[in-house]
C-alpha cells in the first residue's frame, strides 16, 4: 500500500469520526442549552445580589426585608401578588422593578406608609447611569432577577429559614448589630462599615455622646429612652416625629437588649 | 414532415453507442469544471493511480485553473519530509481559515456595542444551537494559530531557511507573526467582560507613556480616554475587516513567493551535500500536487478537524468569560493571555532600578552622591515601547544580519545558540509575567483570592450548594469535623450523586485556616481572628462571608479584610 492510500483510509476514518463528534454533540445541544441558561441565571442572580448588598441595603435592608417607613420588603407576598395591580402595570413584574430602579421615584406610590410625600429629593434615586445614576443596566437587569429569585419565598413564608440572620447567638454585640439592620435602624442612621444614610443622626460615637446628656442616669438609659420616646430628646438639627414611635412595641425586649449593647460599643474611637 | 422526422429519429444512436456519446457529453463538462481532468483520470486520482493521458493532464491544470495556479505544480521530495516541516506553516493557515469560517458564524451573532456585547455573548452561549461550538473552535484556533506562528518561526530560523532567496519571505512572515499578535489582541476586548476589558486596557495604556504622539496614539486606539463604545467599535473593525484584509493580502505574498517563487527550503543536509548520491536523487524526486500533495492536504484538514472537535468536546479546551466589563473596578491578577505574558513580564523589569544597584557601589565608593535615574528612565516607556520594537525590528532584520550562506545546524553554532537562548528568554519573560511573579498582596487578600478568585472559580465556587451549611466557623476554634453533623448525607442535584459529609466544605474551610493560620506564624497576620460566615440570602442563595482582623503593626489598629461571595444552587461549578 502506498503513503497516499494509508491517508486516503486514515483521512476518511478522521472525517467519519470527527462527523460521529459533531452528531453527538448535536444531539446534547438542546439540554445543554437549557442548562446553561439555568446556570447563567444563577450567576445573574448572584451579580445582582452583589449589587443589592452594595447600593439597595441601606433603605430596604440587609436581607430585603424592608425598612419600616422608609422603603418596603422586597420579598414579602404584597410585591409579588398585587404590587403591578395596584399601580396599574401594564408589563411584568420584572419589567417593573427594572423601571423602578431604573428611573427611581420622584414621590412615594404610598405616602402613608413610606417617607416621600412630594418636594424635596427623590424617595428612591435614580439607579440607571443613563440618567446620572451609578449603575449600568446589565446591572439592573441583575438586581431585578435577584428579586424575581425570592418569589418561592413570598408565596409559602415557611420556607423562610429561621434563623435567617447567622450570628454567634452569645455575643450580644453582634447580635445587636444585626438587630440594627433587622429593624432597619440603619436605613436612616449612619454607622461606619454597616450604612450610610443621613435622616437621623451619625450612630459612631453615640456611646460618648449618651453619657454627657442631662437628664439621664447613664448613656444606657438615654438610648434606651432615645429609642422608645425617639420625641423626649431631639438632637440639635433634627426634627420631630421623623422616627418611628411604635419601636417598642416592634422590637422584642431581647433584641432590644442587644441593641443597646452594641451602640454603647460605638464610642469616639 | 412526419417521414423527415422519422428519418431524423433513426439516426439518434441506440444502446451501447447511445451510452458512448451519452458519457462522452458528461466527460466533456466534466473536464471543463475540473479544468482539464477526465472522468477516467479523475478516478484515478483519487484512487492514487498514474495518469490516464499523456501529456499528464494534471499540470493541465494548473495552467487553467485559478485556484489551482496558486499552488505548485510539485515539491521536491525532501522539502515535503515532515521532519523537516512539521506542516506548521500549513497548520497555521488551516487555523486562519477556521478563524474566518467561525468567525463569520459569530459575527451573525454578535454586537459590537457596550451594552450589548456581553448579553449576545451569553445569547451564543445559550441560544444559538452550537453555538458554544463556534466560540469555542474560534478562540481555540486563535491561540493554536499564534502558536503555531511562533513555531513556525522557530522551525524556519532552526534550519536557515531564511537565506538568500528567501530573505523577503521571512520579511513577510514576521509582519504576519505581528498582525497574527494583533488579531488576537483586538478579539480579545470583544467579549465585553473583566478579562479582556482590563487585559486591553493595561495593554493600550502602554502607547500613553510614548513620546509626544503617546497619548494621543492611546486616544486613537481606544475612541476616548477610556475604552467604551468608540474604542470597542474600532477593536472590532480592526478584527473583522482592516487586519483580516490585511492578513489575506500578506499570506498570499508569502505563500506565492513559497509555492511559486523558490518553494520549500530543501533540508540543509540535501541542500549542502553530505549526504548519498541515491538519497539525493530520491530528494529531489517530485512529489506532484495532483494527487499527492493534495491528498495529503484534505488528509491534514481531516486531523485538524478532529482535533479540534476532539479538544472541545471532551471539554480539554473551554472559551473563557468572566463578569462584564466594569471600568469601575480592577481585577485583582489582571492576567494577559499566555501569549503577551513575556510582554508583561518585561513591564515588570525596571532599568532604573537595576542600574542604580549596579553603578551605585561604584559611585559612592568615589564619594558621589548616589544616583537617581527613576526621572530619566521611565520603566513603562522603555520596557513597553522601546525593548519590544527593538526585538521586532531584530526578528525582521535576521536574513540581513546573518549574511552567512551556511544552513546546516553546526555551521553556524552562534546562530543557534543565539535562537536557543531566545526561546530561554521568552520563556523566561512569561514566567515573570504571570501574575503570582513580583507583584506582593497582602496575606488575607491572597489567602481568599487563592480560594474564591474574583475571576473564574476555586474551590468555594466548586462546592455544591448543599453543603454551603450556615453557621459561622471561626480559624483556629472550630474543627473541620464539626463543619457539619456527623450523619450529614445529601444528594447533590447537579450530578445527582450520593455524598457523605461535607468534604468540599471542610476542604475550603481547611486551606482557609491554614493559609491564614501559616501567615500568623510568619508574623504577618498577628493575633488573626477570622471567620467563614454562611447565611441565606434567599431562596437557593447563600451569602459566604470570610471576615479577617489583624493588629497591623506600623499602626498598632486593628484591621479588617472582607469578602463576600452569593453562591445560587444552580451556578455553574466546572468549566
Amino acid at each position: 500500500m502506498k503513503r497516499i492510500h494509508i491517508e486516503i483510509a486514515l483521512g476518511t476514518l478522521f472525517i467519519i469520526a470527527s462527523s460521529v463528534i459533531l452528531i453527538l454533540m448535536a444531539s446534547e445541544e438542546p439540554a445543554r442549552l437549557a442548562r446553561y441558561e439555568t446556570q447563567q441565571l444563577a450567576s445573574q442572580i448572584e451579580f445582582g445580589a452583589a449589587v443589592y448588598e452594595v447600593n439597595c441595603t441601606s433603605c430596604h435592608g440587609s436581607h430585603a426585608q424592608g425598612v419600616p417607613g422608609k422603603a418596603p420588603c422586597l420579598r414579602c407576598p404584597d410585591l409579588f401578588e398585587g404590587r403591578i395591580a395596584e399601580v396599574g402595570w401594564q408589563g411584568s413584574l420584572e419589567d417593573y422593578i427594572v423601571s423602578v430602579v431604573t428611573t427611581g421615584r420622584q414621590i412615594s406610590t404610598r405616602p402613608g406608609l413610606y417617607q416621600g410625600e412630594g418636594q424635596g429629593p427623590p424617595v428612591m434615586p435614580t439607579w440607571s447611569d443613563k440618567f446620572g445614576g451609578p449603575l449600568r443596566d446589565d446591572q439592573i437587569r441583575a438586581v431585578a432577577a435577584f428579586i424575581m429569585n425570592y418569589e418561592e419565598w413570598a408565596a409559602n413564608p415557611e420556607a423562610v429559614p429561621t434563623p435567617l440572620f447567622v450570628v454567634d447567638s452569645n455575643d450580644p454585640i453582634a447580635l445587636g448589630r444585626v438587630a440594627m439592620v433587622q429593624y432597619g435602624c440603619t436605613g436612616c442612621h449612619t454607622i461606619q462599615g454597616l450604612s450610610e444614610a443621613v435622616t437621623g443622626p451619625v450612630m459612631n460615637g453615640i456611646a460618648t455622646r449618651a453619657g454627657t446628656i442631662a437628664g439621664y442616669a447613664s448613656a444606657e438609659d438615654y438610648i434606651r429612652a432615645s429609642i422608645l420616646n425617639p420625641n423626649e430628646y431631639l438632637v440639635e438639627g433634627f426634627n420631630e416625629g421623623v422616627m418611628p414611635q411604635n419601636f417598642g412595641e416592634i422590637i422584642p425586649a431581647a433584641d432590644l437588649d442587644n441593641i443597646v449593647a452594641y451602640l454603647l460599643t460605638l464610642t469616639d474611637n | 414532415m412526419i417521414s423527415s422526422l422519422r428519418q431524423r429519429l433513426s439516426q439518434i444512436p441506440r444502446g451501447a453507442e447511445l451510452r458512448k456519446r451519452i458519457f462522452e457529453m458528461i466527460d466533456e463538462r466534466v473536464r471543463i469544471v475540473t479544468a482539464g481532468l477526465s472522468i477516467k483520470e479523475l478516478r484515478a486520482v483519487l484512487r492514487g493511480d498514474p495518469p490516464t493521458e499523456k501529456p499528464n493532464p494534471r499540470y493541465k491544470v494548473i495552467t487553467t485553473s485559478f485556484v489551482a495556479h496558486l499552488r505548485p505544480r510539485y515539491y521536491p521530495q525532501g522539502a515535503t519530509w515532515f521532519t523537516h516541516t512539521f506542516r506548521l506553516g500549513w497548520f497555521t493557515t488551516f487555523f486562519f481559515v477556521v478563524e474566518l469560517i467561525t468567525g463569520l458564524v459569530l459575527m451573525i451573532y454578535y454586537i459590537p456595542f457596550p451594552d450589548q456585547a456581553y448579553g449576545s455573548i451569553l445569547e451564543i452561549e445559550s441560544n444559538v444551537f452550537l453555538g458554544e461550538l463556534f466560540r469555542d473552535l474560534h478562540r481555540l484556533g486563535a491561540e493554536a494559530m499564534v502558536l503555531f506562528t511562533w513555531l513556525h518561526l522557530f522551525r524556519t530560523y532552526f534550519t536557515g531557511s531564511y537565506k538568500g532567496q528567501r530573505t523577503f519571505t521571512w520579511l513577510t512572515g514576521v509582519a504576519l507573526l505581528a498582525i497574527t499578535a494583533w488579531l488576537s489582541f483586538t478579539g480579545y476586548l470583544l467579549t465585553w467582560d473583566q478579562l479582556g476589558y482590563w487585559a486591553i486596557t493595561v495593554g493600550t495604556s502602554m502607547t500613553d507613556s510614548g513620546p509626544v504622539v503617546g497619548p494621543a496614539l492611546n486616544i486613537i486606539m481606544r475612541g476616548a480616554p477610556d475604552i467604551g463604545t468608540g474604542g470597542l467599535l474600532r477593536f472590532y473593525l480592526n478584527h473583522v475587516v482592516l487586519f483580516p484584509l490585511i492578513a489575506i493580502l500578506i499570506i498570499s505574498i508569502h505563500y506565492y513567493k513559497v509555492s511559486r517563487e523558490h518553494g520549500i527550503s530543501m533540508p540543509a543536509v540535501i541542500e549542502e551535500g553530505e549526504v548519498s548520491e541515491d538519497k539525493k536523487k530520491e530528494a529531489n524526486r517530485r512529489i506532484d500536487l495532483i494527487p499527492d500533495l493534495l491528498t495529503h492536504e484534505i488528509f491534514l484538514v481531516a486531523v485538524g478537524i478532529l482535533a479540534l472537535l476532539v479538544i472541545v468536546y471532551f471539554d480539554l479546551f473551554n472559551s473563557p468569560l468572566e463578569t462584564p466589563a466594569n471600568p469601575q473596578v480592577t481585577p485583582l491578577d489582571t492576567k494577559a493571555p499566555w501569549y503577551f505574558w513575556w510582554l508583561q513580564g518585561l513591564l515588570k523589569i525596571e532599568p532604573a532600578k537595576i542600574l542604580e544597584n549596579l553603578l551605585n557601589p561604584i559611585v559612592t565608593r568615589f564619594g558621589m552622591a548616589p544616583l537617581q535615574l527613576g526621572l530619566l528612565l521611565d520603566s513603562k516607556f522603555i520596557m513597553g515601547l522601546v525593548v519590544p520594537p527593538v526585538v521586532v525590528g531584530i526578528l525582521f532584520a535576521i536574513p540581513y544580519i546573518d549574511r552567512t550562506p551556511a544552513r546546516l545546524a553546526r555551521k553556524r553554532p552562534f546562530a543557534i545558540a543565539w535562537g536557543i537562548l531566545w526561546i530561554f528568554i521568552i520563556l523566561a519573560l512569561s514566567y515573570m509575567g504571570l501574575p503570582e511573579f513580583g507583584i506582593e498582596t497582602p496575606a488575607a487578600t491572597r489567602v481568599i483570592q487563592d480560594l474564591a478568585p474574583e475571576e473564574g472559580l476555586g474551590i468555594l465556587r466548586e462546592t455544591p450548594y448543599e453543603e454551603l451549611l450556615p453557621g459561622i466557623y471561626t480559624v483556629g476554634e472550630t474543627s473541620p469535623e464539626d463543619l457539619c453533623a456527623k450523619d450529614f448525607a445529601y444528594t447533590d442535584h447537579a450530578t445527582g450523586k450520593q455524598v457523605i459529609g461535607c468534604p468540599h466544605l471542610v476542604e475550603v474551610f481547611e486551606q482557609y485556616s491554614s493559609g491564614l493560620l501559616a501567615a500568623e506564624a510568619e508574623g504577618k497576620l498577628p493575633e488573626l481572628h477570622a471567620i467563614l460566615l454562611i447565611e441565606d440570602y434567599g431562596p437557593d442563595l447563600r451569602r459566604v462571608e470570610m471576615e479577617v482582623s489583624w493588629l497591623d503593626a506600623e499602626s498598632d489598629e486593628v484591621k479588617t479584610y472582607v469578602k463576600h461571595y452569593f453562591l445560587h444552587r444552580d451556578r455553574a461549578r466546572e468549566h
